[in-house]
């Protein structure tokens, strides 16, 4: 359906209302409405297949009897989506005017889904746990420490497809045991408890050279089997005491051996070590010496290694690092310098009365606990984190810094900290306000930059003046560097481009499918099993040949899918395109290696930049791009289902219903297929042969075989199993297309509209952390008239959200006051 | 046992082993060093009260084991009528070892992963009812409702023995994003305990982190008291954090309500845990942790599996979960020369090629099963006995022939006596019945009181 059609309808709905029979809608019950208008309609259209003894898909109108089951909102937003995509009425029956359909869309939602544009409902947002990623974030913006939460906590449950809603978010003892062990770790890395220190050198072993220096791992390497003498000199200014350490390490192989070694550690020629080492896997010895030295004086560190027992086998190395030199000093407290970071956190000597630190205490746990929690603190908020400081640095032996640090420890475990939680305006109407400030900007922050809210929205929420420079604060958030969030944690989700990096794939396998090799490899698996040598050899390097003769799906080439797929993005973003360029375009972002995967010339270098492709180059837009094709594919081979679905859903917003509860034996065994290795589009074809399974796979097959030019790691073929592909098909709607371009500028054309509404409600998903409910059907509705109205400018899908209600907005039945 | 298995499962199993050898870190040494050591010292309970009761009789310990995706049948069940003259077929060959611990019991059943009014969504329904025995609402995440599982209503009756009342392991690394199965959320299938119906308890995937959270971090010497320093500055956190929660938790309600009791559960499940730890013996294996989530899955699965070993020799906990892989996971196993998919093998169009290497998979995993059961077996329990014997280690799937997603005659085998609960070395053919069955005779076998219903469950197990 064309978005020209929809605004004919959209635009004469006022004018309608005098001259049709709508207008005594607004005496008229929803169920005299429903009688009068709708069944008419229903009749004509609807029942050849759910009326008159029909049921399919269990929906007979016909048989609505209650009121309560003629206003069920669920059916009717079925009915809602189905006709506005076009699946219904199915095929071969006539689609409703454009007139019917108007009235049909209006009964929806201003009877049953009772929808007041003027008073839009905002929905029902769970409270919030940050997620991993906003975790990680966050604690980066407040401490400055990067806490790996994606290797330290469990992977978050997700929910519509997204890891940020509230309702799928939940807490477990072992999350929160994490919690707390990562709030200490991260308060121990990021806050100084000591005001002044001794300068410290500290060197790798690499300063040390000589006679037997080897590096491994990019660390200096000595061995038990190679004498070695290896030396380093400095120079210090200060007369003083100075502390010299040294790590050395042993690192055998796997096997314990005999070998055995004496090292001789000299400082100035003075003995720190003698000592002879044996057998150790990975053992590492700190030695520490104390040095009394002049004012700029010259010094040098010697290691000497002499083996003292060969190694039992040639192969089995015994290495030796130096792994690090530290020389601190002078020791004494008049050389100390001020310890780095120190000021961030305790900006002022710390006071000596008791009353006065508490005091101090209360002012910086005060202040942090307001950046960590979002929003203002109560006085009794900070005291009791003043209490809980002063309960540990007032126990011996510990500073005043070491108790702000634990109470600091607590600010990061609080449910304040750990949660969104929300608070309304003062403004509340009949149920429903909007948010405050300091919410809003936490609501702003965690959608565009997956972080908490910067120190400018905090200072303008003060003030309650966030929503009066709404649009030059968005403006700006989407300008800065923390915006790669929303291109990371939206497109990694919407079109799973996280998991291209982490995904099962087998490209060996998937060339040799598509080069038909298979028969090869069955014979080389023979040749193992009979332990034929020369068999193997030969087929052995047959398909080293047939494998190495294409471009390596490698690490590096995963990790450029993803972050072409979120530049991209970014770039739709930032220079405010069209959002249709999602589909098609003539550019998209490469590197060397992956514009080899994609056969796209004179790109060299390893950076990702914008690529204008060359014509007829079939890559623009997301859906070929190499993170799409891969994730929509099994490890062996393509998947043209998971492909038709991944476009359905994710673009078209009409994911076929799951397959039936007790799928049909898919009796077609490979063997049918006498002469050749069936393709996948063969075996679809017998598939789709089947009723039961006819319906959908017609919807999703067709488009997923479009796609049968990319390989299941996403490069270009011609044929597969030796047979040579054609992408040719039609959409369930009717369009034909012969490529995928093709099928891309349908979609682009034809189905803009579909396009429009799925975006939309993705983006307000991941904006809201909520699943779209039938309420938010003209919120959605309206963005979508003014993506239309834009030419689908990106400018307009964003403030569009970011001005509807329910970013704006909350019901007020549940909400949490100030902190006390 | 040896004589069913052809030459070509032999040399597959020979270059599995060599395979095995080669690719051993060095943790797994030192695992094994433990595992030499007699479990008695570990389990000798502080005062002498408790350990008398102790030399009368060692804890009953349970774990349940999940693998996705079914078994091909035939390959599964044994031949022939039951009872304790049977051959292990095929799948089961490897636990040759071990067979006079094992039941492999037919008949169980858990039809609340049909599709009911629900309809498709086997895989996401398969995981979430196993350990539940309830029908789990089909929702993409606004409302996730289960049931508590079978492990979970055993930790609350036995858990204040142990440190820990039970322990969530998986060996599935990577999440998926996007949707799960069928309109079904996530949840359902990467979490196999519940504590209520919409709290699911996360599993730990990285043996590194299962190690320091029973031991203690840093070096074998120093991670006891490490982990004793921390929890001492934990508890003014925690209390802290309590006063915090139950002032927002008074000012919500509904599910924002849920959300922070969940929270204030979580930190009062801490706090008794710095309980106990005060209370009983830390026990540490003298071995260094492992160094996270290996490479090779193989090896992953394997350390999981000695994670859970130590947990139970220490005993650090007597209830335990193991997720092999996600219910419905697309694993390949390249390893052993499958580069498809485990889930999409499993529909097999009747190929005999295909089902040749879906019982690769099954017999895969049984063959990380049999490694384990052979570890119990060898250590000795605190009454003397083989740990094995004074276990229940459930093992099995939600799904029984993963083409059809059928769900009754599960593959189900129970490895373990139970402390004697159970005579073992037997095929069980039982009529069929809930597996939730089982659980209530386990959960007797584990000494609780008054578990007389779980889930879907009719009655205890009756052959």
């Amino acid at each position: 359906m064309s978005l020209k059609r929809v605004f004919r309808i959209t635009a004469p709905i006022a004018a309608l209302a005098f001259v049709f029979p709508v207008a005594r809608a607004a005496t008229a019950t929803p169920i005299q409405t429903y009688n009068s208008t709708i069944l008419p309609i229903l009749e004509k259209h609807c029942f050849e297949c759910h009326g008159d003894g029909y049921d399919k898909g269990k929906v007979a109108f016909d048989l609505l009897e209650s009121d309560k089951e003629i206003l069920e909102p669920i059916l009717w937003l079925r009915v809602l989506n189905n006709v506005r995509a076009g699946l219904m009425p199915a095929e071969g029956n006539p689609h409703l005017s454009a007139d019917e359909q108007a009235t049909l869309e209006r009964w929806i939602k201003r009877d049953v889904f009772r929808l007041d544009p003027a008073r839009p409902d905002p929905g029902r947002v769970t409270v919030r746990r940050l997620n991993r990623v906003e975790y990680r974030n966050t604690v980066r913006d407040l401490l400055g420490v990067d806490y790996n939460t994606e290797h330290e906590f469990p992977p978050d449950d997700t929910g519509f497809g997204f890891d940020n809603i509230g309702d799928a978010l939940t807490t477990s003892p072992m999350l929160m045991e994490k919690y707390v062990a990562a709030a200490q770790t991260v308060v121990a890395q990021a806050v100084p408890l000591i005001a002044r220190q001794p300068v410290a050198k500290i060197d790798t072993g690499m300063v040390f050279d000589g006679k037997g220096a080897g590096s491994k791992w990019g660390r200096r390497q000595l061995t038990f089997d190679t004498p070695a003498d290896v030396a380093t000199a400095f120079k210090t200014d200060l007369a003083g005491t100075y502390r010299v350490k040294l790590d050395l390490e042993v690192n055998g192989s796997y096997f314990p051996d005999p070998g055995k070694a004496r090292v001789v550690v000299k400082v100035d020629g003075q003995e720190m070590v003698n000592q002879e080492f044996v057998y150790h896997d990975e053992k590492v010895f700190t030695f520490e010496s104390r040095q009394k030295w002049p004012a700029n004086s010259n010094h040098a560190v010697t290691i000497e290694l002499t083996p003292t027992a060969p190694a039992a086998k040639k192969e089995t190395v015994i290495d030796f690092f130096v792994n690090k030199l530290h020389v601190e000093g002078p020791l004494e407290p008049a050389h100390w310098v001020k310890t780095e970071n120190y000021e961030r956190y305790f900006p002022r000597e710390v006071p000596k009365s008791r009353d006065e630190r508490r005091a101090y205490a209360a002012e910086l746990l005060g202040a942090f606990a307001q950046q960590a929690y979002r929003r203002p603190v109560t006085d009794n908020t900070a005291a009791r984190l003043a209490a809980l400081a002063e309960a540990t640095y007032t126990q011996k032996g510990k500073s005043f810094e070491q108790g702000v640090a634990h109470a600091m420890a607590a600010v990061l475990a609080s449910p304040r900290f750990l949660f969104k939680l929300e608070e309304a305006a003062p403004n509340s109407a009949g149920g429903i306000a909007d948010v405050d400030d300091y919410s809003l900007a936490s609501r702003l922050s965690y959608f565009l930059w997956s972080t908490m809210p910067d120190a400018q929205l905090m200072e303008l929420a003060s003030r309650n003046e966030l929503r009066k420079n709404l649009n030059a604060q968005v403006e700006r958030m989407l300008k800065d560097p923390r915006a790669e969030n929303l291109a990371r944690n939206f497109t990694g989700q919407w079109l799973q481009a996280r998991d291209v990096e982490g995904i099962a794939s087998n490209p060996r396998q998937i060339i040799l499918r598509d080069a038909g090799e298979e028969e090869t490899q069955r014979k080389l698996r023979q040749a193992f099993m009979k332990q034929d040598e020369e068999a193997i050899k030969r087929l052995n390097d047959y398909i080293e040949q047939v494998v190495d003769s294409k471009p390596e799906f490698s690490k590096d080439v995963r990790k450029a899918m993803r972050e072409e797929t979120e530049m991209y993005f970014a770039y739709v973003a930032r220079e405010d395109r069209p959002v249709t360029e999602f589909i098609d375009s003539n550019y998209t972002f490469l590197n060397e290696e992956l514009a080899r995967m994609y056969g796209v010339p004179d790109v060299v270098g390893k950076q990702l930049r914008k690529v204008t492709l060359p014509a007829g180059n079939p890559r623009g837009g997301m859906l070929t791009q190499g993170s799409a094709l891969v994730v929509t594919s099994n490890p062996d081979r393509t998947s043209p289902v998971k492909r038709g679905l991944f476009v359905l859903a994710n673009f078209l917003g009409t994911p076929p219903p799951p397959p039936p509860a007790n799928v049909p034996a898919l009796e077609a065994s490979e063997a049918d297929f006498k002469g050749h290795e069936p393709t996948l589009r063969d075996v679809l074809k017998v598939h789709r042969e089947n009723p039961a399974c006819a319906s959908c796979h017609n919807r999703m097959d067709p488009i997923g075989l479009a796609f049968e030019n990319f390989n299941a790691y996403g490069a270009w073929r011609d044929s597969e199993r030796k047979q040579p592909i054609v992408a040719q098909g039609n959409l369930i709607t009717g369009e034909q297309f012969t490529s995928v371009s093709q099928l891309k500028r349908i979609l682009v054309n034809d189905h803009r509209e579909e396009f429009y509404r799925t975006l939309t409600g993705k983006l307000m998903t991941y904006a809201t952390g909520r699943g779209m409910e039938y309420y938010d059907v003209d919120t959605i509705d309206q963005i979508v008239k003014r993506l239309d109205e834009q030419d689908g400018r990106f400018s307009a899908l964003m403030t569009g959200i970011i001005e509807s209600a329910p970013f704006q907005k909350m019901r007020t039945t549940a909400t949490v006051t100030a902190a006390n | 046992m040896s004589k069913t298995i052809d030459r070509e499962t032999l040399l597959k199993i020979r270059a599995a082993e060599r395979f095995e050898s080669l690719s051993r870190r060095r943790f797994l040494r030192g695992a094994g060093a433990a595992i030499a050591l007699p479990a008695f010292a570990s389990l000798m309970p502080r005062d002498a009260f408790a350990a008398r009761k102790a030399a009368l009789k060692a804890p009953t310990r349970m774990a349940v084991v999940y693998v996705p995706n079914g078994a091909i049948p035939a390959a599964w069940w044994p031949a022939g009528d039951g009872g304790t003259n049977f051959e292990l077929p095929r799948t089961l060959a490897p636990l040759a070892n071990v067979r006079n611990h094992l039941q492999v019991i037919s008949g169980l059943e858990d039809l609340c992963a049909n599709a009911g009014p629900d309809g498709a969504g086997d895989h996401a329904r398969a995981g979430g009812t196993f350990l539940t025995g309830v029908r789990i609402k089909k929702t993409a995440g606004s409302d996730i409702h289960a049931g508590i599982s079978i492990d979970q209503v055993i930790a609350n009756q036995i858990g204040h023995n142990t440190r820990f009342a039970s322990l969530e392991l998986t060996c599935d690394a990577v999440r998926k994003s996007g949707e799960c199965d069928s309109g079904y959320a996530c949840a359902y299938e990467y979490n196999m305990a519940w504590s209520s119906p919409n709290q699911p308890l996360s599993p730990e995937h990285n043996p590194q982190f299962a190690f320091e959270r029973l031991f203690g971090q840093g070096s074998p010497k120093e991670r006891v008291a490490n982990l004793k320093r921390r929890q001492a500055e934990q508890n003014s956190i925690l209390d802290f954090v309590l006063e915090d929660a139950q002032g927002v938790a008074r000012e919500l309600s509904g599910r924002d309500r849920q959300k922070l009791d969940q929270y204030l559960t979580s930190v009062r499940e801490i706090e008794q845990r710095i309980e106990n730890t005060t209370k009983m013996r830390v026990e540490n294996p003298e071995i260094d942790a492992p160094a996270g989530v290996p490479v090779s899955y193989l090896d992953h699965a394997d350390l999981m599996f000695d994670m859970l070993l130590l947990a139970f020799q220490t005993d650090s906990t007597r209830v335990a979960t193991l997720l092999m892989a996600r219910e419905g996971s697309n694993r390949p196993f390249t390893d052993i020369g499958i580069p498809s998919g485990h889930h999409d093998l499993t529909h097999h169009k009747n190929s005999a090629e295909i089902i040749e290497k879906v019982q690769e998979i099954d017999r895969w995993y049984v063959t990380r099963l049999a490694r384990f059961l052979e570890k119990m077996d060898q250590a000795q329990d605190a009454d003397g006995q083989s740990m094995l014997q004074n276990s229940m280690i459930l093992y099995g799937s939600g799904n029984a022939d993963g083409n059809r997603h059928t769900h009754d005659n599960l593959p189900i085998l129970l490895a373990g006596a139970g402390g004697g609960a159970f005579q073992t070395g037997r095929y069980i053919k039982a009529k069929p019945q809930p597996l939730t069955n089982l659980f209530l005779s386990m959960a007797d076998a584990m000494g609780t009181q008054g578990i007389d219903k779980h889930g879907d469950s009719t009655g205890r197990f009756s052959a």
